[in-house]
């Protein structure tokens, strides 16, 4: 009850001030009526009395401000004071406040960006109940995938887990009235749902009992999402068939909304049972030990640590290989869910990191920026400050007033940079990688990121709020009073070491991104062991589609004599995948005469391309010795096998290797017919790495593509092919329709979004060391009109007059570029790792961004220095 | 150990609670009633008498309202509310506990 009192009171004082004020007034007037009324009772004449009662009654602003005090609002008051304050003096100095507000919004907007990206892949828990008992189990450090069989005992040895599932991302055709679509799922074991502790949208989720046998449980259950854009959200699509790959899958039930599987990059849209893999990916791997090719991950029982998880796994990882060759080398190690373990998490982590440190650089600069102009601006004021300290106001009044004054500039740049946060976010969200997989990133920003925002525009106001309060604490009433034109520029303070701090965080972010540019066009330029431009390409599944291995000849010289029917095509050829694309292998050979066959003895992670007559001339891939593949390779001819340079050293210890031979699996001996030149396989960034091809005809994969080279623009060819491919096959599925450039989208998109990062960094670095050293020069030319008009008046010339006023703010900009251009340059060397071909020891680099720098100061310098030079020396002496 | 002018300002709160016990009054009327009771000896100037009055209400001790009153025109009159009477006992305990004191160490020291 007095709680409330107090609060409807308070809120009264404060809500309806001008209300309490005539209240106050009317009250102490009574007091005032009623001592006039005694004195006139005393027969004192009324004047006399009205003065008598003055006197008895004292001062009333007194007695007001005291009774204001007492009602406790004054510091609210004083604060929505100083606020209108701020925001008057910001619009009687409109330059600075926008410089100041945008930079900040700048610095924020940049950060939480970032924030947001990092937050979503690597903070944001995956929609699912009780999210950080769920783990990732790794298969080393590289690899991540297991053999079912060996998951399958892990499942039942483990202590650890209360429950151990398996999935693996499909891809698989669905059809839909006569039309195949590609769509991307993942096959899952039975206990997937409930291990991650998911509800059904609608229906139910098919069982561990409904995942016994192969191929015998045909349920399939949708992501809501697909759900709804695919089916309109029908209720009555639970419980229907739907067609994959040409059986009948009956719907059992919708996933909940927002769960599009346990990968936050890849958005499943059909989720079945483990056991119809071999139904959609043609060969079964079930039970093969020797096929690596199951995800696994589980939940943690309760109690159990993540060191407890692993060390039972060790356990039961070293009785695996004792009872099977084939799982020699298992270590286990578990990651948080969602970025395909330790393979994706470590890069992302490590890469969020890296732009997140540079983003807070942005912001730090944006600070030094924002400080050196606060500064700057309170030592203009101290006068004002002077004259207010001599009127009575007290110091930690002025001091709230100026840390009130940043806060208002914080918080509309905080606000700014939230804007342009969630604008530039939600773009993030929409986009949609041109890429022929369902990488979509939800992006959008969270409390999180408003959080992360406001707790550094706070900082930051804090930060730069700090430096004019120093001054305004120092502030004597005399000094500010007598001095306030006089500005000591022969000093050097602290103020001074702002403006090269921010130029030289300013030129390492230039450096750095200028590393990214350059090592971007020279990835761009990278010997990828083929030449992409000119190419198309169009993919298929033949067991997708429906055809039988024993079809697919004839449909494939069906398919390549309507490509090559297309005018303009010059050449064309099969092959189960292109090199960088998103489909890569791996095999393991050994060297001819091997007897113990394991992994210790094996050449590993070999890359293997199964490839058809003309392949190496329509890719361009140059051939150093021997021969391609021809029409004659085929099933009944002897085995043989392309390598590229690499595997020939690894294999017979020379490159020149063409006749030898060596072993695939324990007993197929193959013969080497051709050497090419090494490449890129996985990633543009690897390490040379063996490559094996094999020719089509040997070696049946349902999986294509069909690659054709020609004058015309490899987009309009890749449609031509489309359209080809059609008329010869109407039944197929096409996928992966596009220029082979476009089908190595992926393997550049880090480097890409590392580009456009650091480029927009550097960009904005330089519209940061632009208002810095704006906001400096005019300052010192506003500062020094007198100066200027002496010397000009008595006769200097306009360089002498330029000479005085940038000479002092030439040396802070080359402190402070050259001091950056060092860190760019250490910087750059961590950059090499993730963005190809950077080197930080470039000379072309280091005069880049010393002209960058050089360059936006001379600009930055040109608007005062021509107000300075164009000064009238009679007009402003006159005006002081 | 409080300080003497919080001493005092206590005295005053103290006070101005006695006098509205036994009734609503105006600020006027609290002043006047205070001087007639101490035999022309506790005279309140307004400029502390009236603070004093907001901070009571403030905390939640007295209640103030506008009424007709016998000046000839609407005062603000102020009660005590039932925190402010247990306010009251608590102060008046603190303040016999006091004179007493004083009252000892002038009579026996």
């Amino acid at each position: 009850m007095r709680a409330f009192q107090i609060f409807r009171m308070r809120s009264r004082a404060l809500l309806r001030r001008s209300e309490a004020e005539a209240d106050l007034q009317r009250e102490l007037d009574l007091h005032r009526e009623q001592l006039r009324r005694e004195a006139a009772a005393e027969g004192l004449p009324p004047a006399a009395a009205a003065r008598a009662a003055s006197l008895r009654f004292g001062s009333e602003a007194a007695a007001a401000e005291a009774c204001r005090d007492a009602r406790g609002v004054t510091w609210v008051n004083d604060f929505f004071r100083d606020i209108r304050l701020a925001l008057r003096g910001m619009r009687r100095s409109p330059a600075f406040a926008v410089t100041a507000v945008l930079s900040l919004a700048l610095g924020v907007g940049a950060n939480a960006v970032v924030f947001g990206v990092f937050s979503a892949l690597l903070l944001k828990p995956l929609p699912i109940a009780g999210a950080d008992r769920v783990f990732f189990v790794n298969n080393g450090a590289t690899q991540t995938s297991i053999s079912f069989p060996a998951y399958r005992e892990v499942r039942d040895r483990n202590a650890v887990f209360s429950s151990l599932f398996a999935y693996r991302l499909a891809p698989m055709a669905l059809d839909q009235g006569g039309v195949s679509d590609r769509e991307f799922g993942l096959l899952v074991t039975g206990n997937y749902w409930s291990a991650l502790g998911l509800k059904p949208a609608a229906g139910r989720f098919f069982t561990p009992e409904e995942d016994q046998h192969p191929n015998a449980s045909p349920y399939a259950v949708l992501s809501y999402q697909f759900w709804q854009s695919r089916f309109g959200g029908d209720p009555g699509v639970v419980g229907s068939t739907v067609r994959i790959n040409g059986m009948a899958y009956t719907v059992t039930g919708i996933a909940p909304a927002g769960f599009h599987g346990t990968d936050t990059f890849y958005w499943s849209s059909i989720f079945l049972p483990m056991m119809m893999q071999p139904q959609i990916e043609g060969r079964s791997w079930l039970d093969n030990p020797n096929d690596f090719d199951a995800w696994m991950g589980g939940r943690l029982k309760p109690g159990v640590t993540v060191a407890a998880a692993e060390a039972n796994l060790a356990t039961i990882a070293t009785q695996l290989a004792r009872e099977n060759k084939a799982n020699e080398g298992l270590r286990f190690t578990l990651s948080p869910m969602g970025l395909a373990g330790a393979l994706l998490r470590g890069p992302v982590r490590a890469f969020g990191t890296g732009v997140l440190l540079l983003a807070l650089l942005v912001l730090l600069a944006a600070c030094a920026n924002l400080a050196a102009l606060l500064s700057a601006r309170a030592l203009d004021r101290r006068q004002e400050m002077a004259v207010r300290l001599s009127l009575g106001a007290g110091r930690s009044r002025l001091v709230r007033q100026l840390l009130t004054e940043a806060l208002v500039l914080a918080a509309l740049g905080g606000a700014g940079g939230s804007l342009l946060a969630i604008g530039l976010l939600g773009a993030l969200s929409h986009w949609r990688a041109p890429l022929d997989f369902p990488i979509h990133l939800d992006v959008n920003p969270d409390w999180r990121v408003f959080a992360f925002a406001w707790g550094i525009t706070l900082v930051t106001a804090a930060l730069c709020g700090a430096a004019p309060v120093r001054q305004a604490w120092k502030t004597s009433f005399a000094g500010g009073l007598k001095g306030g034109r006089a500005l000591r520029l022969g000093r050097w303070t602290g103020r001074d070491l702002l403006l090269p701090l921010q130029l030289a965080l300013c030129a390492l972010l230039v450096s750095a991104s200028l590393v990214a540019a350059r090592g971007l066009t020279q990835a761009l330029r990278a010997p990828l062991g083929m030449q992409p431009d000119g190419a198309a390409v169009i993919g298929y599944d033949l067991n997708l589609s429906g055809y039988s291995e024993a079809a697919a000849p004839a449909l494939q010289q069906r398919l390549l004599d309507r490509v090559r029917g297309i005018p303009g095509v010059e050449s064309a050829a099969f092959a189960n995948s292109i090199p960088l694309s998103i489909d890569q292998s791996s095999t393991s050979v050994y060297r001819e005469g091997t007897t113990d066959f394991r992994p210790r003895t094996s050449i590993r992670s070999v890359a293997y391309y199964e490839i058809g007559p003309g392949y190496l001339h329509v890719l361009g891939t140059r051939l150093l010795a021997g021969r391609g593949f021809t029409d004659h390779d085929d099933a009944a001819a002897p085995r043989v096998a392309v390598v590229n340079r690499r595997l020939a050293v690894l294999l017979t210890g020379s490159a020149d290797a063409v006749g030898k031979r060596f072993l695939r699996g324990s007993h197929t001996e193959v013969e080497i017919v051709g050497v090419v030149e090494d490449g890129k396989y996985s990633t543009l960034t690897e390490a040379p790495r063996p490559a094996v091809f094999w020719p089509m005809a040997q070696e049946y994969n349902s999986t294509r593509v069909l690659i054709a080279r020609s004058t015309r623009p490899p987009s309009d060819l890749a449609l031509a092919m489309r359209d080809a491919a059609h008329d010869a096959a109407p039944r197929l599925a096409v996928y992966g329709v596009g220029s082979v450039r476009q089908q190595l989208g992926l393997v550049y998109l880090p480097m890409r979004a590392a580009v456009v990062a650091l480029g927009a960094f550097g960009l904005l670095a330089l519209m940061l060391s632009f208002t810095g050293i704006y906001g400096m020069a005019a300052y010192i030319v506003s500062r020094r009109v007198r100066d200027i008009a002496v010397r000009m008046a008595l006769g200097a010339r306009r360089a002498q007059v330029l000479r005085f006023l940038f000479a002092r703010i030439g040396w802070l900009v080359a402190c402070g570029a050259a001091l950056g251009l060092a860190g760019g340059i250490a910087a750059a060397g961590i950059l090499a790792g993730i963005v190809y071909g950077a080197s930080p020891r470039d000379p072309e680099l280091i005069l880049g961004s010393v002209a960058a720098i050089a360059l936006v100061a001379l600009a930055a310098m040109a608007g005062p220095a021509r107000r300075a030079i164009g000064t009238d020396p009679i007009r402003s002496l006159r005006q002081e | 150990m409080p300080k003497p002018a919080d001493l005092l300002q206590g005295t005053l709160d103290l006070l101005i609670l006695r006098t509205l016990a036994a009734g609503p009054l105006h600020g006027w009327g609290i002043a006047k009633r205070m001087l007639v009771v101490s035999g022309d000896v506790l005279s309140v100037g307004q400029g502390s008498l009236y603070p004093a009055l907001h901070r009571l209400e403030n905390q939640g001790w007295i209640r103030a309202e506008w009424r007709d009153s016998d000046l000839g025109r609407p005062a603000k009159f102020y009660a005590l509310t039932a925190d402010g009477r247990r306010q009251l006992e608590r102060e008046l305990k603190s303040w016999n506990r006091l004179a007493g004191a004083v009252q000892m160490v002038i009579d026996q020291a």
